[in-house]
């Protein structure tokens, strides 16, 4: 199958997450301004065949300001870290946005009538003079543009030493987990003043530190069961249901690391960067700095399936250590049916794999390769040897330009990636 | 020499880092700085167990046969991005000690690596390095509880360097570096002030850092004065952190 570009949407600043919601009808980015934009699936147009899987902008709104943290002389930047997508209940919308120390549940809603006819106040809002009213009139509601409107419901503070990485909400629409380095809490969705640690892998002396959490996700079907991933990639599956702090995990899942391949970065390559749960519950993925692990819940030793992303890095580690590329934190995602895999590269690049057939591709995600339906080229990096034509060099390689965030539509074959302040959408050509 | 090199270039970029971590925006970003404090640990083991640049003290080592070391070659493998040195160089004198650079090679190719248990090939030429064992063994898995049980010969510090000796201060600049960094950690929660010094902690560390000293070369750092003086700013400036 080909990927075609739909298009690309510009915002002021370095996206820091997307996030598709349950029906793929709604795509939220984040980014490092603290501001939240909503995208929205155009809808079926007879007049404009080809609009569907457009995605505009549906609403826009600050989510995170930043704040200064007096006690300990640190600014908390508002750069969102995550946003995640409650299961819709009613007509409204409800979304999880995080920063490094504060998470909000955002409500946004559509208005498309407004009340007029007040008694005490007049059309312009200003207060009436309550002894001018004479008459008692009923406001009438009369339809109005729509207006999509962002609330904060709900503000969770104060609960993360550390820096947030990651929230899941869990498979029962009650209750979430954050997750800081050494942290992880458990919230109720309605209660704000408090919150249960359910993790917590700080030493008791700070210079013994070892090992951070990287990443931490809910089962999706399993309400009890969690897995939280390290910085030596390990992955840890907790059972909330054995015991109230879960420190002692119910499965460890780690792979024997290849000694010939030792070298003073090992151990930063090999931290996840980001766990993602199948939509099955059977596999989960982890995806480190060279590559992406898939795991079987039932298999702890070993990955069932092994994908190099962009493995002629690995002789270029020390030169990504000094630029910091080394410490970029890729994520991944599983389409709709958990039969491929995308992650991100650099140069704009981002790969999928397909798990069954083993094949994979590389695409670029370019303003100059980003016409109207046009169909993306495979791309294709050269190694080692004779560069082919349409091939690029490693050296050629534009590091400054990662794609660490992407998403994929929970049902259908579209795609979301985020290439520094700009968002690019694809879909799957259908004939 | 190359891994010295390496591993040095390595040290100051480490450090440069966590220097300019200091006024980061967000504040201090443990998990980076952990990988950072990792990769300089792992550095600076190497740089310390690396034999030394000429002139250098004759000791019992060098009287093995030179010869061209193909397992150092090979050893050179793991060294980031770095071809293996060309098997000429070998029997080149002073700077190599090739056979004994060989066998501390070879116990060095896991060392260097950061961790990993190794055994010493050489009869005296490295030190039996501490090692990290990172990765757990299958003894340790299963309900190891909390994953930070670091196991105990996992190395801290090497004893306070012998005052007066210019070379053996840089270590101890390092290792000052590495304990002040690790009190940082604790600075951030606000509970140990900074700068404090910790004493050796483990007493197999200790015991493999003493042959080091008394064989008077892989404690001895041999620079260039440059070199060495890039190294003293950034202790002052770690100190103030």
């Amino acid at each position: 199958t080909a990927c075609y570009f739909v298009s690309v949407l510009f915002t002021a600043d370095i996206i820091s997450t997307v996030e598709f919601n349950y029906s793929g009808d709604l795509l939220a980015t984040g980014d490092k301004g603290g501001r939240v934009v909503i995208f929205q699936r155009e809808q079926e147009n007879k007049s404009r065949p080809h609009s569907r899987g457009e995605y505009n902008v549906y609403s826009t709104f600050q989510s995170h300001e930043p704040e200064f943290d007096y006690l300990k002389s640190l600014e908390i930047e508002e750069k969102i870290n995550k946003i995640r997508w409650l299961p819709q209940q009613n007509a409204a919308h409800f979304l999880l946005s995080t920063n490094d120390k504060t998470i909000k549940l955002w409500k946004i809603s559509e208005r498309d009538k407004r009340a007029e006819g007040y008694n005490l106040k007049d059309e312009d809002g200003r207060l009436r003079d309550p002894f001018r009213i004479t008459a008692l009139r009923v406001p009438i509601l009369k339809p109005m543009d729509l207006m999509v409107e962002a609330s904060p419901r709900r503000i969770f503070a104060n609960a993360h030493t550390y820096h947030i990485n990651s929230i899941s909400v869990n498979s029962d629409h009650e209750t979430y987990l954050s997750a800081d380095d050494l942290r992880i809490n458990l919230w109720h969705l309605e209660i704000t003043d408090r919150s249960f640690n359910i993790v917590d892998i700080k030493p008791a002396n700070m210079e013994e530190l070892t090992e951070v959490i990287t990443a931490a996700e809910f089962h999706p079907h399993h309400c009890n069961v969690f897995v939280y991933s390290s910085s030596k990639g390990t992955i840890r599956l907790c059972d909330m249901r054995s015991s109230a702090l879960c420190d002692r995990h119910s499965k460890f899942f780690e792979e024997p690391e290849d000694p010939s391949s030792r070298s003073f970065f090992s151990e930063i390559i090999s931290s996840i960067s980001d766990v993602k749960f199948s939509h099955s519950g059977r596999y989960m993925m982890t995806r480190d700095y060279l590559s992406v692990k898939v795991w079987d819940l039932n298999m702890e030793n070993r990955p069932v399936e092994t994908y190099q992303v962009h493995e002629y890095l690995r002789s270029k580690l020390c030169s990504l250590y000094e630029n910091d590329c080394i410490f970029d934190k890729f994520e991944c995602c599983w389409n709709g049916s958990d039969s491929a895999i995308m992650t991100g590269s650099y140069n704009n690049f981002f790969r999928m794999f397909d798990r069954n057939t083993r094949r994979d591709i590389t695409l670029e995600a370019s303003r100059e390769s980003s016409k109207p339906r046009a169909i993306l080229k495979p791309r294709k990096v050269c190694t080692g040897g004779k560069r082919k034509k349409d091939e690029i060099s490693v050296d050629s390689l534009d590091f400054n330009k990662k794609i660490l965030h992407t998403a994929w539509h929970p049902m259908e074959n579209i795609i979301a990636v985020a290439a520094t302040n700009n968002l690019y959408i694809f879909q799957d050509k259908i004939n | 020499m190359e891994f010295k090199l390496e591993a040095h270039r390595i040290v100051s970029i480490s450090l440069g880092k966590i220097y300019s971590a200091r006024g980061q925006r967000g504040g201090l970003k443990l998990h980076k700085n952990l990988l950072v404090s990792l990769v300089l640990r792992s550095a600076r083991q190497v740089y310390l167990s690396e034999p030394c640049c000429p002139p250098e003290p004759p000791a019992a080592p060098r009287a093995l046969p030179e010869e061209p070391p193909p397992p150092c070659a090979a050893a050179a493998a793991w060294a980031p991005g770095e071809p293996p040195p060309p098997p000429d160089e070998a029997p080149r004198g002073g700077p190599r000690r090739p056979g004994a650079d060989c066998e501390s090679a070879r116990a060095r190719r896991c060392c260097c690596c950061g961790c990993c248990c190794c055994e010493a090939g050489g009869g005296g030429a490295a030190p039996p390095l501490p090692c990290c064992s990172r990765k757990r063994g299958a003894g340790e898995r299963g309900q190891a509880g909390s994953p930070v049980k670091k196991p105990r010969r996992e190395a801290e510090e090497p004893p306070p360097p012998p005052p007066g000796e210019q070379e053996d201060m840089e270590t101890g600049n390092v290792a000052n570096l590495i304990s002040i960094f690790g009190s940082s950690f604790s600075g951030l929660l606000g509970k140990d002030p900074p700068g404090r010094r910790r004493a050796p902690r483990d007493g197999g560390e200790a015991a493999a850092a003493a042959p080091a000293e008394a064989a008077a070369e892989p404690g001895q750092i041999c620079c260039d004065e440059p070199v060495l003086r890039t190294l003293n700013p950034w202790s002052t400036a770690i100190v103030a952190f």
